[in-house]
Protein backbone atom coordinates (compact mmCIF):
# COMPACT_ATOMS: atom_id res chain seq x y z
CA UNK A 1 0.00 0.00 0.00
CA UNK A 2 2.84 2.49 0.59
CA UNK A 3 4.00 1.69 -2.74
CA UNK A 4 1.11 3.00 -4.42
CA UNK A 5 1.33 5.95 -1.99
CA UNK A 6 4.92 7.35 -3.13
CA UNK A 7 3.71 6.66 -6.85
CA UNK A 8 1.14 8.90 -6.27
CA UNK A 9 3.14 11.36 -4.34
CA UNK A 10 6.11 11.05 -7.14
CA UNK A 11 3.90 11.48 -10.17
CA UNK A 12 2.25 14.49 -8.22
CA UNK A 13 5.43 16.33 -7.76
CA UNK A 14 7.12 15.50 -11.34
CA UNK A 15 3.37 17.09 -12.51
CA UNK A 16 4.10 20.09 -10.08
CA UNK A 17 7.76 20.53 -11.05
CA UNK A 18 7.23 19.91 -14.58
CA UNK A 19 4.12 22.52 -14.80
CA UNK A 20 6.88 24.94 -13.00
CA UNK A 21 9.50 25.02 -15.44
CA UNK A 22 7.14 24.86 -18.18
CA UNK A 23 5.52 28.04 -17.35
CA UNK A 24 8.75 30.20 -16.20
CA UNK A 25 10.47 29.13 -19.32
CA UNK A 26 6.76 30.80 -21.68
CA UNK A 27 6.61 33.62 -19.40
CA UNK A 28 10.84 34.68 -18.20
CA UNK A 29 12.80 32.97 -20.69
CA UNK A 30 11.14 33.01 -24.12
CA UNK A 31 10.45 36.68 -24.70
CA UNK A 32 14.63 36.69 -24.41
CA UNK A 33 15.34 34.10 -27.86
CA UNK A 34 15.10 35.11 -31.21
CA UNK A 35 12.08 35.20 -32.83
CA UNK A 36 13.21 32.68 -35.00
CA UNK A 37 14.75 29.70 -33.03
CA UNK A 38 13.12 26.46 -33.24
CA UNK A 39 11.96 26.20 -29.34
CA UNK A 40 9.27 28.83 -30.23
CA UNK A 41 7.50 25.16 -31.78
CA UNK A 42 7.09 24.00 -28.90
CA UNK A 43 5.42 26.88 -27.03
CA UNK A 44 1.60 28.32 -27.41
CA UNK A 45 1.43 32.13 -28.31
CA UNK A 46 1.89 34.13 -25.22
CA UNK A 47 -1.32 35.05 -24.76
CA UNK A 48 -2.60 31.97 -23.37
CA UNK A 49 0.26 32.08 -20.84
CA UNK A 50 -2.10 34.67 -19.01
CA UNK A 51 -5.63 32.92 -20.83
CA UNK A 52 -4.99 29.34 -19.50
CA UNK A 53 -4.66 30.01 -15.85
CA UNK A 54 -7.40 32.28 -14.95
CA UNK A 55 -9.93 30.11 -17.39
CA UNK A 56 -8.39 27.44 -14.85
CA UNK A 57 -8.98 29.53 -11.60
CA UNK A 58 -12.66 30.37 -12.69
CA UNK A 59 -13.88 26.76 -13.39
CA UNK A 60 -12.07 25.95 -9.97
CA UNK A 61 -13.86 28.79 -8.44
CA UNK A 62 -17.32 27.88 -10.12
CA UNK A 63 -16.80 23.69 -9.16
CA UNK A 64 -16.02 25.00 -5.79
CA UNK A 65 -19.24 27.07 -5.46
CA UNK A 66 -21.66 24.22 -7.05
CA UNK A 67 -20.33 22.02 -4.63
CA UNK A 68 -20.60 23.81 -1.59
CA UNK A 69 -24.50 24.51 -2.72
CA UNK A 70 -25.01 20.69 -3.76
CA UNK A 71 -24.08 19.83 0.04
CA UNK A 72 -26.21 22.57 1.20
CA UNK A 73 -28.85 21.74 -1.01
CA UNK A 74 -28.91 17.85 0.17
CA UNK A 75 -28.82 18.78 4.05
CA UNK A 76 -31.62 21.00 4.16
CA UNK A 77 -33.58 18.29 2.06
CA UNK A 78 -32.99 15.86 4.88
CA UNK A 79 -33.75 18.52 7.64
CA UNK B 1 -8.03 39.35 14.40
CA UNK B 2 -3.94 39.75 14.29
CA UNK B 3 -3.75 36.86 12.18
CA UNK B 4 -5.56 38.32 9.24
CA UNK B 5 -3.87 41.71 9.52
CA UNK B 6 -0.91 40.30 8.93
CA UNK B 7 -2.13 38.59 5.95
CA UNK B 8 -3.92 41.59 4.60
CA UNK B 9 -0.34 43.60 5.66
CA UNK B 10 1.69 41.40 3.14
CA UNK B 11 -1.03 41.32 0.95
CA UNK B 12 -0.82 45.97 0.61
CA UNK B 13 2.83 45.46 0.51
CA UNK B 14 3.14 42.95 -2.55
CA UNK B 15 0.73 45.27 -4.03
CA UNK B 16 2.64 48.54 -3.32
CA UNK B 17 5.96 46.82 -4.29
CA UNK B 18 4.34 45.79 -7.83
CA UNK B 19 2.96 48.89 -8.83
CA UNK B 20 6.21 50.65 -7.69
CA UNK B 21 7.80 48.16 -9.86
CA UNK B 22 4.88 49.15 -12.88
CA UNK B 23 5.77 53.14 -11.94
CA UNK B 24 10.30 52.91 -12.43
CA UNK B 25 9.92 50.35 -15.22
CA UNK B 26 12.81 48.37 -13.58
CA UNK B 27 11.92 45.66 -15.57
CA UNK B 28 10.29 45.52 -18.77
CA UNK B 29 6.60 46.46 -18.84
CA UNK B 30 5.26 43.57 -20.33
CA UNK B 31 6.79 41.43 -17.13
CA UNK B 32 5.26 43.35 -14.43
CA UNK B 33 1.84 42.68 -16.37
CA UNK B 34 2.53 39.04 -15.76
CA UNK B 35 3.95 38.51 -12.48
CA UNK B 36 1.02 38.43 -10.40
CA UNK B 37 -0.54 35.51 -12.47
CA UNK B 38 3.16 34.25 -12.55
CA UNK B 39 3.53 34.04 -8.72
CA UNK B 40 -0.13 32.42 -8.64
CA UNK B 41 0.43 29.47 -10.25
CA UNK B 42 3.84 29.08 -8.76
CA UNK B 43 1.93 29.13 -5.35
CA UNK B 44 -0.45 26.67 -6.54
CA UNK B 45 2.41 24.48 -8.21
CA UNK B 46 4.39 24.78 -4.47
CA UNK B 47 1.11 23.60 -3.05
CA UNK B 48 1.18 20.65 -4.99
CA UNK B 49 5.18 19.81 -4.41
CA UNK B 50 4.52 19.76 -0.78
CA UNK B 51 1.63 17.50 -1.27
CA UNK B 52 3.46 14.93 -3.48
CA UNK B 53 6.82 15.25 -1.26
CA UNK B 54 4.64 14.62 2.07
CA UNK B 55 2.67 11.76 0.55
CA UNK B 56 6.04 10.25 -0.87
CA UNK B 57 7.29 10.29 3.15
CA UNK B 58 4.49 9.45 4.66
CA UNK B 59 5.84 6.70 7.84
CA UNK B 60 3.20 3.60 7.61
CA UNK B 61 4.93 2.74 11.35
CA UNK B 62 4.17 -1.13 11.00
CA UNK B 63 5.54 -1.91 14.64
CA UNK B 64 2.66 0.25 15.99
CA UNK B 65 -0.16 -1.08 13.84
CA UNK B 66 1.12 -4.64 15.23
CA UNK B 67 0.72 -3.58 18.67
CA UNK B 68 -2.30 -2.22 17.82
CA UNK B 69 -3.95 -5.36 16.68
CA UNK B 70 -2.59 -7.05 19.52
CA UNK B 71 -4.47 -4.81 21.19
CA UNK B 72 -7.45 -5.45 19.85
CA UNK B 73 -7.65 -8.71 19.79
CA UNK B 74 -7.11 -8.33 23.95
CA UNK B 75 -9.95 -6.44 23.87
CA UNK B 76 -12.28 -8.71 21.64
CA UNK B 77 -11.38 -11.70 23.72
CA UNK B 78 -12.36 -9.65 27.07
CA UNK B 79 -15.43 -8.01 25.92
CA UNK B 80 -16.30 -11.54 24.49
CA UNK B 81 -15.75 -13.20 28.08
CA UNK B 82 -18.42 -10.41 29.57
CA UNK B 83 -20.84 -11.31 27.29
CA UNK B 84 -20.96 -8.45 24.75
CA UNK B 85 -21.68 -9.12 20.90
CA UNK B 86 -18.32 -8.19 19.41
CA UNK B 87 -19.91 -7.99 15.66
CA UNK B 88 -17.24 -8.79 12.92
CA UNK B 89 -15.06 -11.84 14.01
Amino acid sequence: MELADRAVGFLLSVISLSIFTYYTFWVIILPFVDGDHFIHKYFLPREYAILIPVVAGVALLCFLCAFIGLVMLKSKKKA
Amino acid sequence: MKHIVKIITLLVAITAFWIGLLETALVPRSYTWLLPVYFIVSLGCYGLLMVGVGLMRFPTCPQEAGLLQQDIAEAKKFLKQSGIDVGSE
